[in-house]
């Protein structure tokens, strides 16, 4: 728990320095660099880094007393390899609003908490955090299984830095909010993982915070405890106490917060209006996506002709071989990642080795599970196929893409009308494709719900 | 200092909840409960008296088994505090990562639980005292002084330990072996007055040897310490102390990133 006001500064690079320099030169800057501005920012952490040793627990990296000893020896510097969890990081949060902050797992936003709360000190920047600070990181850490709810409410409470007084006023409300009535007297260990979580909960906010730091805890418990504890949270808002969301739940996110920093590897990629930076952050996820998407099919074709399995595969007598298969947007781009209703068209390269009379062009698209989306060829469409030429490009063209949201494979082969094939590739492409809603099986038409009197 | 002692005096009510807890947690679910906190002194007290009293036929003091009774309890008290105390701290991980509270209460609570069954197990000393006919001294309102400094002194010690444990999780096993040392190096199985002239200084300059000696002299032959001797010890619990926050204050900082 943050005494109020806790300012710490921590000069960049002074090792050593570090104590000495923070007693005397501490509050001037932290004052300095607040005073500039007339709001009252409540969390006020101006260019914040934090490195971390890295920690391995390879023989070679561990410490012990042995290894020190050993190292001193040898002579050699006790060095370790760093990592930047967070650098540069700047966040003013006025008293009374929301900051949102989201990124990938592994992007820097938990220890980013753990920093305003004070369990990390930051390697160098300045943390001004005023208040006390109620961190719905865990819930219910510190939670012992064999006691009670009432014995844990009162544990808890003061690892918050409760009084004893102060816990006993509250507890009534505690129970209640949690609805623990008939079972505050058994031991936790009793309870389901739902009841320690309300229990975890109850008590963090009942804790008379002015800060709320809230962590991924909304997407816990059954539906109506998590509506529950979004109405506390705005319930605490509307007092003026100010709100540090880190969620995955960008609509959650969106709803409540007024700015929002988006975290990258620790550092930061967007910031500012949530609309604006949680859409930036969709689209560059989606990037992201679409580059494994490449990733894994050249995987794939690497472990076809390392004879390893994987989902491609590719068979025929090639008389005619195709080169090359991809998958076009509209503009025809090569692309791999499509919306729902775009339009899409698969393009095959072909080369002739050995003339042939009976040519078939042959296309399908399955799901991943396997489920044929759809399959067809020049033949069953009875099509005219061009002439022999000695290369040549074929393109099946999708008007509007109706499928649903979800990962799906391309075939493509050239075949004779009976089946003999010259080049048969398998799963050759893997294109993606987002919707904006969610819905069961595989067909998304184009559509719209209409409400009448009978 | 002076913010370590706020941050004691804020956290008062962790530092009781935690003490409450862990003497609930230690005779928790056992049949004979808080029993246990007499009867293991007890068994130790008579394996030693068996040992030295029968087999040794060791005839330096009267009544043997009081005597080793007093240098024994507050002895267990020493020890059992700092083998808790010097894992408190990484055994206490999952609240040091998860909540901000200072983690030096952690040892002190290690102190505290085991003090309070150092004071609870006073009163079967004072019924064997009774039963043999010993007598009572009125010095015996000088033992909280007493008690008091061995708590500061434990205190610093296991803060100093537990913080360093932390970094070097071989100090508690290398505690283990000093302890069994020191154990022979007080007067509790003997009276200082067996030790060779010569070698006495070894007694005089142990905190621990002169704690053993300020119990006995309080309780038994109702004197009080010496000046020098009081003196000594408010130095070394002062030294204990100011090491151990010195080690603590330097290393604290990272400790839930270790942990």
């Amino acid at each position: 728990m943050a005494q109020s006001p806790v300012s710490i500064y921590y000069p960049a690079n002074a090792g050593g320095l570090r104590a000495a320099v923070a007693a005397e030169g501490t509050l001037d800057m932290a004052e300095e660099l607040t005073s500039k501005s007339c709001v009252e920012y409540v969390i006020d952490i101006v260019s914040l880094s934090k490195t971390f040793k890295r920690c391995s627990l390879k023989k070679s990296d561990y410490t012990t007393v042995k290894s020190r000893l050993l190292n001193l020896f040898k002579g050699r510097p006790h060095s370790a390899a760093t990592v930047d969890a967070l650098s540069n990081i700047t966040i003013r949060v006025p008293k009374g609003a929301s900051f949102g902050i989201i990124g990938r797992n592994g992007s820097g936003k938990s220890t980013l908490l753990k920093i305003i709360t004070g369990i990390y000190k930051p390697t160098s920047g300045v943390v001004n955090v005023s208040g006390r600070v109620s961190a719905l990181i865990e819930l219910g850490a510190g939670f012992h299984p064999d006691f009670s709810g009432r014995e844990n409410i009162f544990l808890g409470g003061a690892l918050h830095g409760l009084a004893n007084r102060e816990i006993e006023e509250r507890f009534e409300e505690i129970v209640n909010f949690a609805g623990l009535e008939e079972v505050i007297d058994d031991p936790v260990r009793t309870y389901s993982s739902g009841m320690y979580m309300r229990l975890g909960f109850s008590l963090a906010v009942h804790t008379d915070p002015d800060i709320l730091l809230v962590d991924e805890v909304l997407s816990v418990g059954d539906a109506s405890f998590v509506t529950k504890c979004k109405d506390k949270i705005d319930a605490l808002r509307k007092e003026g106490k100010t709100l540090l969301l880190v969620s995955h739940d960008l609509a959650a996110v969106e709803r409540w917060c007024d700015e929002v920093l988006w975290l990258e590897k620790g550092k930061e990629m967007d910031r500012g209006n949530p609309r604006r930076v949680i859409d930036a952050y969709r689209s560059w996820i989606e990037k992201g996506e679409e580059k494994e998407l490449v990733e894994d099919a050249a995987k794939d074709r690497e472990s076809e002709e390392d004879g390893s399995v994987g989902l491609f595969r590719r068979w025929g007598s090639r008389e005619i071989e195709i080169i090359s298969i991809r998958t076009l947007n509209a503009d025809m781009k090569e692309s791999l990642m499509f919306h729902t209703g775009e339009s899409l068209s698969i393009e095959i390269k072909y080369r002739t080795n050995q003339d042939v009379d009976d040519r078939v062009f042959g296309v399908g698209i399955n799901r991943l599970d396997g489920l044929v989306v759809l399959g067809s060829n020049t033949d069953l469409e009875r099509v005219d196929v061009p002439p022999d030429k000695k290369e040549g490009r074929v393109l099946y063209k999708i008007m509007s893409l109706d499928l649903a949201e979800g990962t799906y494979s391309v075939d493509a082969a050239v075949h004779r009308s009976d089946g003999y094939p010259y080049d048969y590739h398998q799963a050759a492409v893997k294109f993606m494709v987002k919707s904006p809603f969610n819905q069961a099986g595989v067909y998304l038409p184009e559509h719209k719900w209409e409400f009448g009197d009978l | 200092m002076q913010t370590f002692a706020t941050e004691i005096y804020n956290y008062k009510s962790l530092i009781f909840a935690l003490t409450k807890r862990h003497l609930a947690q230690r005779y928790r679910g056992s049949l004979l409960g808080f029993l246990w906190s007499f009867i293991n002194p007890l068994c130790l007290m008579l394996v030693y008296a068996l040992v030295f009293k029968y087999y040794i036929r060791f005839s330096a003091v009267d009544h043997y088994a009081i005597f080793l009774f007093t240098g024994l309890l507050p002895w267990l008290w020493f020890v059992s505090s700092l083998t808790e105390g010097v894992g408190s701290i990484v055994a206490s991980g999952h609240l040091v990562t998860k909540a901000m509270f200072p983690a030096h209460v952690l040892p002190l609570v290690a102190v505290l639980t085991n003090l309070v069954n150092f004071i609870l197990s006073l009163p079967l000393l004072f019924v064997f005292m009774a039963f043999y006919g010993v007598d009572f001294y009125p010095t015996l309102f000088a033992l909280p002084a007493l008690i008091a400094l061995q708590a500061v002194f434990t205190y610093g010690l296991g803060l100093a330990l537990a913080s360093l444990n932390v970094y070097y999780r071989d100090v508690q096993h290398i505690l283990g072996n000093v302890l069994n040392f020191l154990f022979f190096l007080c007067p509790i199985l003997y009276p200082v007055d067996v030790v060779p002239e010569r070698l006495r200084f070894t007694l005089d300059f142990n905190p621990l040897a002169v704690f053993t000696t300020g119990y006995h002299k309080i309780i038994l032959d109702g004197a009080l310490p010496s000046l020098l001797s009081w003196a000594f010890l408010l130095f070394s619990s002062l030294c204990a102390l100011v090491l151990g926050i010195a080690i603590y204050n330097k290393n604290h900082e990272t400790f839930a990133e270790l942990l």
